[in-house]
């Protein structure tokens, strides 16, 4: 008896909360607690009275699809291709690339089944490996003189238009800061590494001990902090890829590389003053933002896409949050200390293998209306809550991360050195980095590391 | 069934079910295997012959080889656990003790939970509840994250496969008991001095082909981990937890080397082969002809 | 006499041992399971700052992560999806390899062997090294991705070496050929013998199979994501995608879609339960 009574406690009671929790969908609706922390901001209203786009009547009926690998994204995209549906007659069908497989993975897997989308947004290097092989030349596309600065080329053409611009730094939380020091505090002020020292010593005098979060993740450590070494040698691509070269054929000594050892002298202060120095390794990626948000911490490294998770943590748009470059040395003059790194980080590619005559057209119209449509130019800023490349785009970001990226832009206060480097750079050196971050190794080992790494890719 | 027709119940009972295997996984397989000896990139539109190159490429990575010796100390350790735990815990609920269909689902639980909440939870339990448990008592065993040193990780790992293999390995083990006869499991209970032996002369013969069945599985999951390498640990800290799977896929996908993945998977294919049939001739040895 | 109420009294204590034994590691084993029934209620900050907290303690408390995933999701379809792929694929791989396996088990051929070493071997290959083939040769030449059926027929080909494994090791140790041998005197077609006395003997294997495969099926990701892309084919995993983000996840909704796929699995479970004890009860009386 008891057996078959436990067996139908745990279905009656699956089944209740089951039951429950599709009634309080019916019943109350979608209405939500105010104070909800997980609502999403609100929709911003997309003014479509003005639309002096000459959509090419031909391609209407036409269908093709894209190919997502910015999750955050999704839902913003399948609203844009909507809006472009109604107005243009083309349907643009938005596949996300699910959890689980890489972007990558997931297009070499759709070229394999000979289904592949017509364009797919892709990282940089994605692009770059496809390009000649798959991807339709967008050279002679009228939005390429719009995304000056921002095109990335292969043997001279351009293959992929660049979605969005993203940037990274020290991000800071000033209401922290100032109610810390109970005085107004001026981003502009700090320099140099020393001056960086001295707030973070301020800050630990007034009670916060550990003011900075150091992600622990191989993507951060490896991509997003050692790529300092070949970005910030000139703060140019081919200055960049130079300094790559150089690094690959062996001609550079790193050990007396000064880059390199003013990039961990700034690591080894971000070290010194990480919230999770007792376990550097155990820090939680979504617990940064909310400490942050909460005054725990004043610094996270780390870029504009971090803003829906510091928004979930409670921040609001009206807070004034921000970048301070990553101090290299104590000369105020570098453009390292008054500059921070933002270049196009997505990449929309075309196919030209199995896409048909029409569905390219419609695509590149597709591209040339998030370019040049007032509707389009809205949907990128406000409904993908990115930062367009494109100089004809009249509208800011709203969040006060992307909005601080923005502006700086627009004042000269970034530098655009997109470097290519092999796609397992961020895995192989971004545990190199780890080691080194937990104090298991010492420079000389990660150092080792580097060398190792790229006397390889020959 | 042994007489005539065979070639007629051939085509009623064996066809239908070697079509879809052969048609979903030999076939794939034979030609995976031809790509290993191409340079093929995994996107390119030609595919040149190249021999054996990539197999000597798998010879020159030194982390492949180091990978696939953790992966061993790694299946060794998953093995013996995850059968001693599993035998054990399907013994005790074919016993008929109180509420035992009610354990019985809960021991099943761990194979309701996959792929990436997995990993989650078992990082909250590693990263969040043993460190609370280590502020509040002091013992340093849980005084940093396990995830962040590499023997803490790896025993971590082990941890969670243990979890996860065990509670499918429970199912198989428990319809074996059910499986034997009443004055079978009436001999099998432990009740006096005697028991143990009753229980290794006659309980484990008779449960030979369970466990057969079941080292083979833990054996073969076990070098196939992936999923929970991934989404527990992700190879961390700094690379010392990668398991062979785990590497071939890395290779294969991020570091691009398509024909070197795949050469690699061959050859892991190969070893676990290997491993496997030997463990199968021993244990099917042993196994009591019915 | 005297010697049995010992034994009597000593088994008495060994079942309360066994059972303070099952407790704990029982704790242990549900405890992931309790973790996603308490966090699904959650809202994410709760989650990350204190995800063993008591459900009283926490403000906020609600369905709400249930009700976004639910939406989200597009629920009822990606059910019926997910529904009409694991029975279809179970009850074909179950039944098919039942009959390899009893086929293998009582034709002792080249044939036979060949394909049963075969199929042991084939459950190591890792299924990353078979993925590309894979869908070239389905996609690239056959042109038959996009389909529910190529779903399931790939579903019962990759489970099917497996099953028949399973199936072959009951066959040869619990079905006594004398049964048979019996029914051909009376005159019973082989189809007949299989499917009227063999089968029916299955039952613990089967119910057992049938558990492990369809919860395969069920949960499955990687082969269904290969297959379907069009919204209206995803299966219950497919379409939790949104949930995930690039550098963060939406815990919360993610654990009430897990909890959502997961209770039809338990309530088969619980159902089938009673038919593997079913099956032993029935076999002991012949």
């Amino acid at each position: 008896m008891k057996r078959k009574i436990s067996g139908k406690v745990i279905v009656s009671v699956l089944t209740a909360s089951f039951l429950t929790a599709s009634l309080t969908g019916c019943t109350f609706g979608f209405a939500s607690d105010p104070d909800d922390p997980n609502e999403v901001v609100e929709e911003i209203p997309i003014d479509t009275s003005v639309d002096s786009f000459a959509y090419d009547s031909s391609l209407s009926g036409t269908s093709i699809t894209l190919l997502n690998s910015k999750a955050e994204i999704q839902v913003a995209l399948e609203k844009m291709s909507v809006a472009y549906e109604e107005r243009s007659g083309v349907h643009v069908e938005v596949m996300p690339v699910t959890d689980g497989d890489s972007p990558y993975t997931r297009v070499v897997s759709l070229y394999n089944s000979g289904n592949p989308p017509t364009l797919a947004i892709l990282d940089t290097t994605d692009v770059i490996a496809l390009a000649e092989e798959k991807a339709a030349d967008l050279s002679e596309e009228p939005w390429v003189a719009e995304a000056e600065g921002y095109l990335t080329e292969v043997n001279g053409k351009v293959y992929c238009f660049p979605l969005c611009i993203e940037g990274r730094g020290i991000i800071y939380n000033k209401a922290v800061i100032e109610e810390a020091l109970g005085r107004e505090f001026d981003p502009a002020s700090i320099r140099t590494q020393d001056s960086f020292v001295a707030l973070l010593e301020e800050l630990k005098a007034a009670g916060i001990q550990r003011p900075v979060s150091v992600a622990k993740e191989d993507w951060s450590l490896g991509a997003h902090h050692l790529q300092y070494i070949y970005e910030l040698y000139d703060g140019t691509t081919p200055g960049a890829q130079e300094k790559v070269e150089e690094i690959k054929a062996g001609t550079l000594d790193l050990s007396s590389y000064a880059r390199l050892e003013e990039f961990l002298n700034m690591f080894d202060v971000l070290k010194t003053y990480n919230v999770a120095q007792g376990d550097p390794l155990g820090a939680d990626y979504d617990e940064m933002a909310i400490d942050l948000a909460d005054g725990k911490t004043a610094f996270w490294f780390n870029g504009n896409w971090a803003w829906p998770n510091l928004a979930e943590a409670g921040a609001d748009v009206e807070d004034e949050y921000g970048f301070l470059p990553y101090f290299m040395n104590n000369d105020e003059t570098d453009f390292a200390n008054q500059k921070i790194q933002a270049s196009p980080s997505k990449q929309v590619m075309l196919d030209r293998i199995v896409a048909s005559e029409k569905q390219q057209a419609a695509a590149k119209e597709f591209l040339n209306w998030i370019v040049f449509s007032e509707i389009g130019q809205q949907m990128l800023v406000k409904t993908c809550n990115v930062i367009p490349p494109f100089q004809n785009n009249p509208y800011e970001p709203l969040d006060p991360l992307s909005a601080d990226i923005y502006a700086k832009v627009h004042s000269g206060n970034t530098f655009n050195a997109s470097v290519i480097v092999p796609n397992d750079h961020w895995a192989v050196l971004g545990a190199a980095m780890q080691k080194y971050l937990a104090d298991r190794s010492d420079r000389a080992e990660l150092i080792g590391s580097i060398e190792e790494y790229w006397a390889q890719q020959n | 069934m042994k007489s005539k027709n065979s070639g007629k119940d051939f085509c009623m009972f064996g066809l239908p079910g070697m079509f879809c295997f052969f048609a979903v996984v030999i076939i794939p397989f034979v030609y995976g295997v031809y790509l290993t000896l191409t340079d093929w990139d995994g996107v390119s539109s030609t595919k040149n012959f190249i021999g054996l190159r990539n197999f000597a490429g798998v010879v020159r990575d030194s982390q492949f080889w180091s990978s696939l010796i953790l992966t061993f100390e790694y299946v060794i350790v998953v093995v013996v656990l995850v059968n001693v735990m599993a035998f054990a815990i399907a013994y005790l609920l074919t016993r008929g003790i109180k509420g035992q269909n009610f354990f019985r689902a809960g021991f099943f639980t761990p194979n309701l939970i996959g792929g990436i909440v997995l990993g989650y939870i078992w990082q909250f339990v590693f990263s969040r509840a043993f460190v609370s448990v280590g502020e509040s008592t002091g013992w340093s065993l849980f005084g940093i994250s396990w995830l962040s040193t590499p023997g803490k990780a790896f025993a971590a790992l082990v941890l969670v496969t243990v979890w996860q293999l065990s509670g499918y390995m429970i199912l198989i083990y428990v319809a074996g008991f059910m499986g034997l006869s009443e004055d079978v499991m009436e001999a099998a209970s432990i009740d006096g001095a005697s028991g143990w032996k009753k229980m290794t002369n006659i309980v484990m013969p008779l449960m030979m082909s369970s466990i057969t069945i079941c080292l083979f599985l833990t054996l073969s999951r076990a070098f196939m981990v992936y999923d929970v390498n991934l989404s527990l640990t992700a190879g961390g800290p700094y690379g010392t937890t990668e398991m062979a799977a785990m590497h071939v896929y890395e290779k294969a996908f991020t570091s691009r080397a398509f024909g070197l993945g795949q050469a690699e998977a061959f050859v892991l294919f190969i070893v676990v082969a290997c491993i496997s049939g030997l463990q199968v001739y021993f244990t099917k040895k042993q196994e009591v002809e019915a | 006499m005297k010697q049995t109420n010992v034994g009597g009294s000593r088994r008495k204590m060994m079942n309360a041992l066994a059972i303070a034994v099952l407790v704990i590691i029982f704790i242990g084993y549900m405890f992931p399971f309790l973790m996603v029934v308490i966090n699904s209620l959650k809202q994410k900050r709760d989650i990350i700052k204190s995800p063993f907290s008591w459900l009283f303690t926490i403000k906020g408390l609600s369905f709400d992560n249930f009700v976004k995933a639910f939406v989200q999701m597009d629920f009822l379809n990606a059910f019926k999806n997910s529904l009409l792929v694991t029975v279809s694929a179970t009850v074909l791989v179950t039944l098919l390899a039942a009959m390899l396996a009893y086929y293998i088990v009582r034709n002792k051929n080249k044939i036979s062997d060949f394909t049963f070493a075969l199929m042991v071997a084939s459950m190591i290959i890792p299924f990353q090294a078979i993925m590309i083939p894979l869908v070239s040769i389905y996609g690239g030449t056959l042109h038959v991705l996009e389909h529910r059926l190529t779903l399931i027929f790939m579903h019962t080909g990759f489970s099917m070496a497996m099953s028949v494994f399973m199936f072959h090791g009951f066959i040869k140790g619990n079905i006594p050929i004398a049964l048979e041998e019996a029914s051909c005197i009376d005159g019973c077609s082989h189809a007949q013998t299989f499917f009227l006395i063999v089968f029916p003997l299955l039952k613990p294997i089967i119910s057992t199979m049938v558990i492990l495969n369809s919860l395969a099926f069920w949960n499955d990701f990687l082969l269904p994501s290969l297959v379907l892309s069009k919204k209206e084919l995803l299966t219950l995993p497919l379409s939790t995608y949104s949930f995930y983000g690039t550098y963060s996840a939406d815990y919360g909704t993610i654990m009430a879609g897990l909890l959502l796929c997961v209770i039809p699995i338990l309530i088969l479970y619980v159902v089938l339960q009673k038919q593997i004890i079913g099956g032993v009860v029935a076999g002991a009386v012949k």
